[in-house]
């Protein structure tokens, strides 16, 4: 049953660390090309419901994931190999992580290089083009040859989306980008993920309420473990349906 | 009163620790400095370029010693680094915390204490008596065994010190696990097994005994690898033991020019751990 309208489909999705259960029962449907926030108070689930997504989860001995996920139609934890989610699903971490061995416009393409060995000419473009969507490419013009390690913090975590938009992948999870950056660097993150909507489709979860109603299209609020409430971004601010929800966005609690 | 007392015991243990230091410190300087007065005046280019010189001659030189030194370690490098880099990226990345893995572990740790000449001896018997004559490629081997706990335990800690951010950041890209560990793991390790490796190569340059069950000497340029070769470890302790004046000269020179390559290490592993990418924007 492949829909148009969704990108991802998510069904009665369950997680464990161990014993200890961390999702139940997550079902939703991820329209393509538009941003989803997850937000809801630590430990609720979100990084663990987005790790499941490209399959990092089940990276740690005891972890264990049920349910469905299908990506345009395509079960990722049946019918795909779990390296090739990776390349389609794409991951953006908290802390800025760039090869720290690796020049600004080798941690761009490490993904391509390390991959499928594509010839220098064609990295050097790639590398160019995807610092220029991530707005990195007049500032590091220059300075290509440096360490990924040598840019500011906003830059790294720019430099990082920018290796992941290089495996043009379908899919963008976003883990607290901008919670350890500065204001500045943050609303440049924020205008990034933005414009990323019209060729992928980003899930993002973040800490920040306002963050989520100036970014994204729909929102998606867990706690506990459960999906609370999921629905557009407007009405969830405007309207939740759910008094936890009302809670949580206004502040008293979380 | 308190206060007082408790500077004063601060100000004992800071010139005790540094005394205690300095003594430590003085034989170090002892050795170096009666190294350099009694071989700096061996050194000439005729000692740097020359075979050594029939006994009883005076002059000639110390020249095949000193390339049979650095070709038996290039040979011995040749071969322990690699297996060392591999032993401590498998220790790292790869061994769960299995029986097995533990055996390796503690081979590797036991391996490292292992007196040198069981090296030789061992060289020995594997390979000298079997091919019945001294061969350059024994003492490669024996010291080439020597490298290897050191380098693997280099490597296995630099690489484990490698934050979990960096193959995590690497997995979500869908790299394969040997390109993770060979191209980012041990691309960030990098430094550290660099580090190890001239180490173990300034360790095995101080080796005698293995070399005299396996290189022996010689008074000869090298004719082949196979052949028995001389280097600088056993012509000190031919030389310095031959009672001839001119030839404990020359055991003090060479003496000197291996002080000389390790300190030279030492500067290269300096160099070598600094940061490749300039740090600061």
């Amino acid at each position: 049953m492949t829909n148009d309208s969704v990108k991802l489909d998510i069904l009665k999705l369950d997680a464990w660390f161990g014993d200890k259960q961390a999702l139940k029962g997550i079902s939703l449907r991820i329209k393509p090309k538009t941003v989803t926030a997850v937000i809801g108070p630590s430990g609720c689930g979100k990084s663990t419901f987005i790790r499941c997504i490209n399959r990092m989860h089940e990276l740690t001995p005891g972890n264990k994931v049920a349910g469905t996920i299908l990506l345009d139609g395509a079960d990722i934890y049946n019918d795909m190999d779990s390296m090739d989610v990776r390349r389609k699903v794409g991951m953006v971490f908290q802390k800025p992580n760039p090869f720290p061995n690796m020049s600004i416009a080798d941690n761009v393409v490490a993904g391509l290089k390390l991959i499928d060995a594509a010839d220098k000419k064609e990295l050097e473009e790639m590398a160019k083009e995807n610092l220029k969507a991530v707005g990195l490419w007049k500032e590091v013009e220059n300075d290509l040859k440096k360490s990924g390690a040598s840019l500011s913090g906003g830059q790294q975590q720019r430099l990082c989306i920018a290796r992941a938009l290089a495996m043009r992948p379908e899919i963008i999870l976003m883990d607290e980008p901008t919670s350890a950056l500065d204001p500045a660097s943050t609303a440049k993150i924020e205008e990034l993920v933005k414009a990323l909507k019209t060729e992928t489709t980003v899930i993002i979860i973040t800490h920040n309420v306002q963050q989520a109603a100036r970014i994204s299209d729909m929102t998606a609020f867990f706690y506990l473990g459960e999906l609370i409430e999921y629905d557009e971004t407007r009405s969830i601010f405007e309207s939740p349906k759910s008094p936890l929800t009302e809670r949580y966005i206004t502040g008293r609690f979380g | 009163m308190r206060m007082i007392s408790r500077k004063n015991t601060d100000r004992l243990i800071a010139w005790l620790s540094l005394a205690i230091t300095i003594i430590a410190i003085i034989p170090l300087l002892w050795i170096i400095g009666c190294v350099f007065a009694n071989g700096a005046s061996a050194i000439n280019l005729e000692f740097l370029t020359d075979t050594p010189a029939p006994y009883g001659e005076s002059g000639g030189g110390v020249a095949n010693a000193i390339l049979g030194t650095l070709v038996i370690n290039t040979m011995a490098s040749l071969f322990g680094i690699p297996i060392g880099v591999l032993t401590g990226m498998y220790l790292s990345e790869y061994a769960s915390s299995g029986k097995f893995s533990s055996v390796i572990r503690a081979s590797v740790e036991s391996f490292s204490g292992v007196p040198s000449i069981i090296f030789g001896i061992f060289a020995f018997t594997l390979i000298v008596t079997t091919v019945q004559h001294y061969t350059a490629l024994a003492a490669s081997f024996a010291l080439g065994l020597m490298m290897v706990p050191i380098v693997a335990k280099a490597t296995e800690e630099s690489m484990r010190v490698v934050s979990d951010d960096m193959r995590e950041a690497a997995i979500a890209l869908g790299i394969p696990k040997w390109a993770r560990t060979v191209k980012i793991v041990l691309g960030v390790a990098r430094g550290g097994v660099i580090t190890g490796s001239l180490l173990a190569f300034a360790r095995i340059s101080g080796e005698t005994a293995p070399l005299l069950f396996t290189s022996l000497f010689s008074f000869y340029w090298p004719t082949g690898i196979d052949q028995p070769m001389a280097t600088l470890q056993v012509l000190i302790y031919n030389f310095a033991l031959s009672g001839y004046p001119d030839r404990v000269l020359q055991a003090w020179g060479a003496s000197l020019l291996l002080v000389i390559l390790v300190v030279a290490i030492n500067v290269v592993v300096k160099f070598a751990t600094r940061p490749k990418y300039k740090e600061g924007v």
